[in-house]
């Protein structure tokens, strides 16, 4: 069966990454590190800079896990992904969801002009933001497909794993690339797997039961 | 049914609406995952049975079984092409169901795509798929229509345009409120409320999702500002899955013994949803038989709303900031950008004054050479689903408002509506449609009357002309129209009358400030003069640029002694938050010396200036080695232990290192004829490899490097291994740093480094990048790991024996 029709897209996704994890990332160390005035005037603006910068969209599919084993699952249109730290994630799911959400090209092509033209500073917080809005994209997607699935006494399991992450090799990202038909949202793959552009991200969440 | 008749229904009693239409085919034998729609229309009898029940139960109102007959949901089964035939089929059986006895809604159900801004359904598309549903059901012969278990309030207006733009029957809309009292797409209660009411739904509701408990508080929520009846259509307590299926568990008499409290909390038509049964209904009939409809006299109010939010304003309110600075006039980056179709800078505008405390933002982006309406529907759609700040919308074309007012998922400002005979003629009646509220400019097709004399009959007669639409003063925003005091003194006067005759008028007003002060130095102050005057006169909205701190303190200080801000929370919530004042530095700049000057711009990252500060060390006789060894090199290694420290981040250890960049270029030419240092120095090559693009680590690592007094000879990203071996070769490097962030990628550093010694380099390897450690440059043969661009120096120094 042809899935598109069961892709779910969602576009301006406002994310809102809580700014704590941006300074996170970027080394920031409450009570430590310290800021003077032009540094946090730098850094608020930065970040202003980078929410703009992002075009957050998102697509989702729902998926039935055919078949299972303690390697790994088998998804309805065939697809066996083999990974043990997968399978014990979905262990009491029969379904799951695949989803991948991007910022778009434009925040970071704005981080390479900067670093190019020497505003590496501006470039690593743009980075940071941008970062934290693709995975604050998928943490929205998790509660939007949860509201969903609690009409039907369902929910997604607490944590989602990505390609590249344990024993789930990064190869998967051309086959959930392709399911989710991610060239519509204007993201590509390069042969080694990456998305372009560089924060889009995939995550698999295994559907359980309330309770 | 004529939307007339349908207000006296709800005004004479409590509606009883049906219950759930779906669980009682399977009952009868409906098959699952087949079309709802044409089983029904295949086997009418079901459905007459169940309706027929619903009627004994007591139901004033039955629902059509069309939840999902529209092309999207029809499509799925391969029906796309009988919309109209199926809903009017549906819409009859039905009918003969109800045989006179009780009134027909023509049941609309969501598309199941998200429409725009919030998913890829363009909004014309959903309100098109609508209507061609809405005349389907209009052939069958429905009294009413209902709009139900929405989950976007976007698609929700789709659909009520679409049968308002189709008939004028009267149209109820419900919506789907999670637990936590918002839609799926972050809509609460009161906002949806508002949003549909002002679009011209003629009862507003809940359906799904929760218990008649929860209900019960969303429909209280919303009493105090209904104009329009309520509905509350509960499912049958909270879902189970049960073997697979999902089942709800509350009995017929819990479930009726929550009617009592859905009509204290304000319901005007109740009926049950998920898990109910005729006998469900027939509980409600019985619980609401001794119970009147209770009667609500809601207080006028003034608001806005955005898709997440309202706003309300008014007298009693502190003053509402309408953030101003959304407009191309006099701003050239803004400009540059909408000429090139982009909106980053009317995001970041946005995002800085929601920070500064706007309220509402003003969006305007008329300018020569582009096409205002489109740039203005994308300026809405975007900032209408990423901010939750409700938008106004600004513009001299009324057709750029309409298509703004159309696709605004919310209830919206508009600015303005001048007395100017023919804008307000066209204006109006777009306002009233969308439901707006307006700005009213007291400017006649004479102009401005330069007195408030002149300009309170031309407010009233736009008010006369809107009231006939339906507007309530509560609607209308009177502009006092700014004038400058520099040309006539007078002015400023004139317009604090507009503003204390709108007061007494139970009229709210707004003032765009700024051009009070026009052609006068120092024109904050005027400014601030002005809004505080205005404030005492009761000005309820004031357009600012928020990021102007005298005019926001001046506000929150108005609020204050005008009483409107209750207890001064808000003032006292404001300065507390405030940080301390920073404080001064003990030493000025032009006080130090110069070296010591170069090594504080160094330390706090201070480009902008430095290359001054070294050409004037040199005027002063410091060697150009001196200032590198003595001043620059110790003041960035403080920098480095700063970081180490953790007391600096990482961009600060950036911004200090772009410093100590403009200072070593600036100081180039000099040392190159000073000495032959350059020569003498390591030379590093540094290349992300093959098959990976991440680059801005190694970027950072070459700019640190360079400071540090290393030649780095940069490949860039997805580098061959021959070429980066061939560039070591060339370069004669004595490091080489390699870069790579993903698990596919990082095996081909081993590929690098073992290239490189089968042909005899002896160059050492520096690996970096999140998904390497010391583990695996050490697997691969390499001579270091870098966890950061710091210790990545730290480590080329020492390998490079470097000092």
């Amino acid at each position: 069966m042809d899935q598109s029709s069961k892709l779910n897209y969602l576009a301006n996704i406002p994310a809102d990454p809580d700014k704590k994890l941006i300074l996170l990332r970027l080394g920031y160390r409450s009570n430590i590190t310290v800021l003077s005035e032009a540094d946090q005037s730098r850094l608020d603006e930065g970040i202003r800079l980078g929410f703009s910068l992002c075009h957050n969209q998102g697509v989702w599919i729902r998926m039935e896990i055919v078949r299972r084993s303690r390697e790994g699952i088998e998804l309805e249109n065939g697809l066996f992904i083999k990974s043990s730290n997968l399978a014990r994630l979905l262990e009491h799911s029969d379904q799951m969801v695949i989803m991948a959400a991007t910022v778009g090209p434009e925040v970071t092509d704005r981080i390479a002009t900067e670093v190019a033209q020497g505003k590496a500073s501006l470039g690593v917080v743009l980075d940071a933001v941008a970062s934290e809005v693709a995975d604050a994209c998928l943490d929205y997607m998790v509660l939007f497909i949860n509201k969903m699935l609690r009409k039907e006494g369902r929910l997604l399991t607490k944590h989602r794993y990505s390609p590249g992450y344990g024993d789930l090799p990064l190869e998967y990202q051309k086959d959930l690339f392709a399911l989710l038909q991610l060239d519509k949202l204007g993201v590509a793959i390069t042969e080694r797997c990456l998305l372009v552009p560089e924060k889009s991200v995939i995550a698999i969440s295994g559907i359980e039961r309330i309770g | 049914m004529i939307r007339e008749e349908f207000k006296a229904l709800c005004n004479k009693k409590v509606v009883l609406l049906d219950g759930a239409t779906g669980t009682e085919l399977q009952k009868r034998g409906m098959p699952a995952g087949i079309c709802p729609e044409k089983w029904v229309a295949a086997h009418p009898e079901a459905l007459i049975d169940i309706q027929s029940q619903y009627l004994s139960a007591g139901s004033d109102i039955i629902y059509t079984c069309t939840f999902g007959a529209n092309r999207q949901k029809l499509a799925e089964f391969g029906l796309r092409g009988e919309v109209c035939e199926l809903n009017a089929q549906l819409a009859r059986i039905s009918r003969q169901a109800a045989g006179g006895k009780a009134l027909v809604a023509g049941d609309i159900g969501s598309t199941g795509l998200l429409v725009e801004p919030f998913g890829s359904l363009p909004f014309e598309e959903a309100v098109a798929i609508y209507k061609e549903q809405v005349a389907g059901l209009l052939q069958g012969g429905v009294d009413l229509f209902v709009i139900e278990t929405m989950i976007d309030i976007q698609e929700a207006r789709a659909a009520l345009i679409a049968v308002k733009e189709s008939c004028d029957l009267p149209v109820m809309v419900t919506m789907t409120f999670d637990e936590d009292g918002r839609t799926l797409t972050g809509t609460d209660p009161v906002t949806a409320l508002i949003t549909l009411q002002s679009l011209g739904a003629d009862a507003v509701g809940c359906n799904c999702s929760t218990g008649p408990d929860l209900m019960a508080d969303f429909i209280a929520k919303m009493k105090p500002y209904a104009k329009v009846p309520l509905v509350a259509k509960p499912n049958a307590g909270l879902p189970k899955l049960v073997e697979g299926r999902t089942v709800f568990d509350m009995s017929a008499e819990t479930f009726g013994g929550f009617a009592a409290r859905l009509i204290e909390a304000g319901a005007d038509l109740i009926g049950g949803c998920c898990g109910t049964a005729p006998e469900y209904i027939k509980e409600l009939k019985l619980r609401t038989a001794g119970i009147g409809r209770k009667e609500w006299y809601p207080l006028p109010f003034s608001a806005v709303t955005s898709a997440r939010k309202t706003v309300f304003v008014g007298a009693d309110l502190p003053v509402t900031v309408v953030g101003e600075r959304i407009n191309p006039t006099g701003k050239k980056a803004l400009q540059a950008e909408l000429a090139e179709g982009k909106l980053g800078e009317v995001r970041r505008l946005a995002l800085a004054q929601i920070e500064a405390g706007a309220s509402i933002l003003d969006v305007n982006v008329g300018m020569g050479g582009i096409d205002e309406q489109a740039m203005m529907v994308k300026a809405i759609s975007v900032l209408s689903a990423q901010v939750e700040t409700p938008l106004c919308i600004d513009s001299a074309s009324p057709e750029v408002i309409e298509a703004a007012l159309r696709i605004y998922p919310g209830r919206a400002l508009i600015n303005s509506i001048s007395a100017e005979t023919g804008k307000m003629k066209k204006l109006l009646p777009i306002a009233a449609k969308y439901g707006a509220m307006f700005v009213l400019l007291p400017l006649g097709d004479e102009g401005i009357p330069s007195t408030a004399e002149g300009r309170i009959p031309l407010i009233q007669r736009v008010i006369d002309e809107a009231e006939l639409l339906g507007f309530t003063v509560q609607d209308i925003v009177i502009d006092g129209l700014v004038m400058t005091v520099s040309a006539e003194q007078e002015a400023a006067m004139e317009t604090l009358q507009v503003v204390e005759w709108a007061s007494c008028h139970g009229l709210n007003s707004i003032l765009g400030l700024s051009n009070v002060s026009f052609g006068l130095p120092e024109r904050i102050w005027v400014n601030g003069a002005f809004l505080a005057m205005a404030v005492a006169k009761g000005l309820t909205l004031a357009i600012v640029n928020p990021s102007a701190e005298v005019l926001m303190h001046l506000k929150l200080a108005s609020d204050v002694l005008t009483g409107r801000d209750q207890n001064s929370n808000e003032y006292i919530r404001y300065f507390t938050s405030k940080k301390n004042p920073v404080e001064k530095q003990e030493t000025k700049s032009t006080e130090m010396g110069i070296t010591h000057q170069i090594h504080r711009a160094v330390v706090t990252g201070q480009t902008e200036g430095v290359a001054e500060l070294i050409e004037k060390a040199l005027t002063e006789g410091f060697a150009p080695q001196t200032i590198v060894h003595e001043y620059l090199i110790p003041a960035i290694n403080y920098v480095g232990e700063l970081f180490e420290k953790k007391q600096y981040f990482l961009p600060q250890l950036i911004q200090s290192a772009e410093t100590m960049k403009a200072a070593f270029e600036h100081l180039e030419p000099y040392l190159q004829k000073e000495t032959a240092t350059a020569n003498d120095a390591p030379t590093i090559v540094l290349a992300t490899v093959k098959g990976d693009i991440h680059d801005i680590g190694k970027n950072i690592v070459g700019l640190m490097l360079r400071n540090h007094g290393f030649i780095v000879c940069d490949l860039g990203k997805d580098v061959d291994a021959e070429v980066i071996v061939e560039n070591a070769i060339q370069t004669g490097a004595v490091l080489v740093g390699l870069s790579a962030l993903m698990t596919t990628t990082m095996i081909e550093m081993k590929k690098v480094i073992e290239l490189a010694r089968a042909k005899g380099l002896t160059c050492k390897f520096i690996i970096g990048g999140a998904a390497v450690d010391q583990a695996f440059a050490d697997a691969i043969g390499a001579d270091g790991y870098a966890a950061d661009a710091h210790y990545a120096v730290k480590l080329a120094k020492q390998l490079s024996g470097l000092k």
